[in-house]
């Protein structure tokens, strides 16, 4: 799909439409965006105490940073109650999960969805956990419903690994879905195993990956302990506001402009030429909760 | 085509010095690189091994950056001991030392010579390159034992091979004062153009595996210059990224030799014969102007390209 090309002297001259691609490649002032009356909320939450001094996560914790953030998403005061408005006991229940081994999603943290799945009526039987055995594995083939929880990192060619990102797996041919740097990622959440299913999403901000070198595109001192979750219902709010956090960090870390290379155009042209979401900061309604201590947004 | 003979003779003439890096030449199979052993570590199972066609199949996304760079094969091997973390060595065949060079520039945030003709160290991870070979060392999370493994574990593959490779010719170019060594980036894809400095989305300069480029910054502090130098294949591919390029970014270069752009910075662009020479970021409009007069001097044409 050919489309139209963004310059960075587009972005400075602080037009709304290049204001857009402007904050997420290369974290542009938001004041130029429009303010709606309806927003997409995102809720962000950060606990001090979430990780060890060896990113071993907390299973309490983490229970209270997903029933803090759910709660909010969804006005409700019990966690329970808030489940139950997104899965009725009926749903089969795929939690798609992702297992890269230097920053994987916290097995604490599939627990906690777990127990929160099951507490609004789902059974036991009808819940599953996968990454890439997802597309063979029957439970998610036949389910009614998907939790979808992922680290976030920055990644050598779509430029951050998201969660528009996390079904790739779904694809039969994975490469497919490359060119122009993986721009049009979005069109795999029209596959009919995943149209419409998807009722969570959940990008873990434990130790993100704000920079990654080598072929494994990996080290250690390329993370850093931000201690959060980022939650919300549209995957592209979701992770707009997360390339946000990375390029802040970078800027941070590098003490000058350091874009995400190559540029997250995928999280961009899933909002602007898909429209399965909204990218546009001045879209989303962000509440925070918690920790705020550098907090990058 | 004079000022393209001119380079090339340049180019041979400064890859030739006596004393210089000479070619290298690739092994037949990469294992004959790696020990069986290395203190206490043991071979865990079966070598992996990947070619162009099944390299998805190892690092997905991750493919792409080097098949950029003329991939050609890939060992990878995972060394295990008790008690120890599992220690992971990648070695990539990039057919020619000047990718090898490419790829490791890719992501090189210090200058060390450690390994090899170049090398990059931190917690848990070894990086550098040798002749046509790229090779990556990882053992996390690091333990006394593990590092001290992995430095000998590099010293043994860099060994190993045999003999050094040139390094890409455009790096001759590049004026040497001020420049940053650590932030060279040499690259045959347009998407590495914003390894520095989002300039588009799009591949307005006509980046392809027919052109090598250069990407280097100038100065310190916040506000550094941006040299890139783009060689292409003949001097009409040359004029029509040019021609693209100032329709695209900079359409006030037809009246001049710079133009401050709207965050107040200066950004140049000029060609010479098959070479285009653009500065970013520029503070200064003399120091935009500057880079690129220096760029000419080094190629020894100043006054005889095609002016503009």
């Amino acid at each position: 799909m050919k489309d139209r090309c963004r310059t960075r002297r587009e972005f400075l001259k602080d037009t709304t439409s290049a204001a857009l691609a402007g904050s997420l490649y290369l974290s542009t002032p938001l004041g130029v965006f429009a303010q709606p009356s309806v927003k997409t909320r995102v809720v962000l939450v950060r606990n001090k105490e979430v990780i060890d001094n060896y990113n071993k996560p907390n299973e309490r914790v983490v229970q209270q940073m997903l029933d803090e953030a759910v709660t909010a998403l969804l006005d409700e005061k019990d966690p329970v109650q808030a489940w139950k408005k997104l899965l009725k006991p009926t749903d089969v229940v795929g939690i798609k999960s992702n297992e890269w081994k230097p920053i994987n999603t916290p097995p604490e943290l599939e627990k906690a969805i777990q127990r929160r799945v099951e507490g609004a009526g789902v059974p036991e039987k009808n819940i599953g956990i996968n990454d890439r055995g997802a597309r063979n594995d029957p439970l998610f083939m036949n389910s009614t419903a998907l939790i979808n929880v992922r680290p976030l990192r920055t990644h050598h060619w779509s430029g951050v690994g998201t969660l528009i990102k996390n079904y790739i797996i779904f694809a039969d041919d994975p490469s497919y879905y490359h060119p122009d740097t993986c721009a049009d990622l979005a069109t795999i959440w029209e596959f009919p195993v995943l149209k419409g299913k998807t009722r969570l999403n959940i990008l873990v901000l434990f130790t993100p990956l704000f920079h990654g070198i080598g072929p494994h595109h990996f080290a250690p001192k390329y993370t850093w302990a931000y201690k959060g979750l980022l939650v919300g219902l549209d995957p592209v709010a979701v992770d707009a506001t997360g390339v946000r956090i990375l390029l802040a960090k970078r800027k941070a870390f590098f003490g000058e402009e350091r874009p995400l290379n190559p540029p997250p155009k995928h999280v961009l042209l899933a909002d602007t030429r898909h429209h399965l979401g909204t990218a546009d900061p001045g879209k989303i309604e962000l509440i925070t909760i918690g920790w705020k201590d550098d907090i990058l947004i | 085509m004079k000022l393209i003979c001119s380079i090339s003779a340049f180019f041979l003439f400064m890859v030739t010095l006596p004393g210089g890096i000479c070619m290298g030449k690739g092994t037949s199979d990469l294992a004959l690189l790696l020990p069986e052993t290395i203190l206490g570590w043991k071979v865990a199972r079966e070598d992996g091994r990947y070619g162009r066609d099944t390299l998805y199949d190892y690092i997905d996304g991750g493919a792409e950056l080097f098949l950029s760079y003329g991939f050609k094969r890939v060992i990878n091997r995972t060394y295990v001991q008790a008690n120890q973390p599992d220690m992971v060595v990648d070695i990539f065949d990039m057919d020619t030392s000047q990718n090898a060079y490419g790829v490791f520039s890719h992501s090189m945030e210090t200058v060390e010579n450690r390994f090899g003709q170049g090398s990059q160290s931190s917690e848990g991870l070894v990086l550098f390159w040798k002749g046509p070979y790229y090779i990556s060392i990882m053992a996390h999370p690091e333990t006394a034992e593990s590092k001290k493994a992995l430095i000998d574990l590099a010293k043994k593959i860099e060994g190993a091979i045999a003999e050094e490779g040139p390094l890409p010719e455009l790096l001759t170019l590049l004026p040497q004062r001020g420049l940053a060594r650590e932030s060279i980036r040499s690259f045959h894809h347009h998407a590495w153009l914003n390894s520095h400095y989002f300039v588009a989305d799009q591949n307005i300069l006509h980046i392809d595996n027919t052109t090598d480029a250069l990407l280097a910054k100038y100065g310190e502090g916040k506000k550094r210059s941006l040299l890139l130098l783009v060689l292409y294949r003949d001097e009409k591919a040359a004029q029509r990224a040019y021609d693209n390029f100032v329709k695209q970014y900079l359409p006030e270069l037809s009246q001049k030799k710079s133009v401050k752009i709207e965050d107040g910075t200066w950004t140049a662009c000029h060609l010479a014969g098959s070479l285009l020479i653009a500065v970013f970021n520029a503070p200064q409009e003399d120091q935009a102007v500057h880079l690129i007069d220096e760029v000419k001097k080094r190629l020894g044409q100043k006054g005889e390209d095609h002016e503009r």
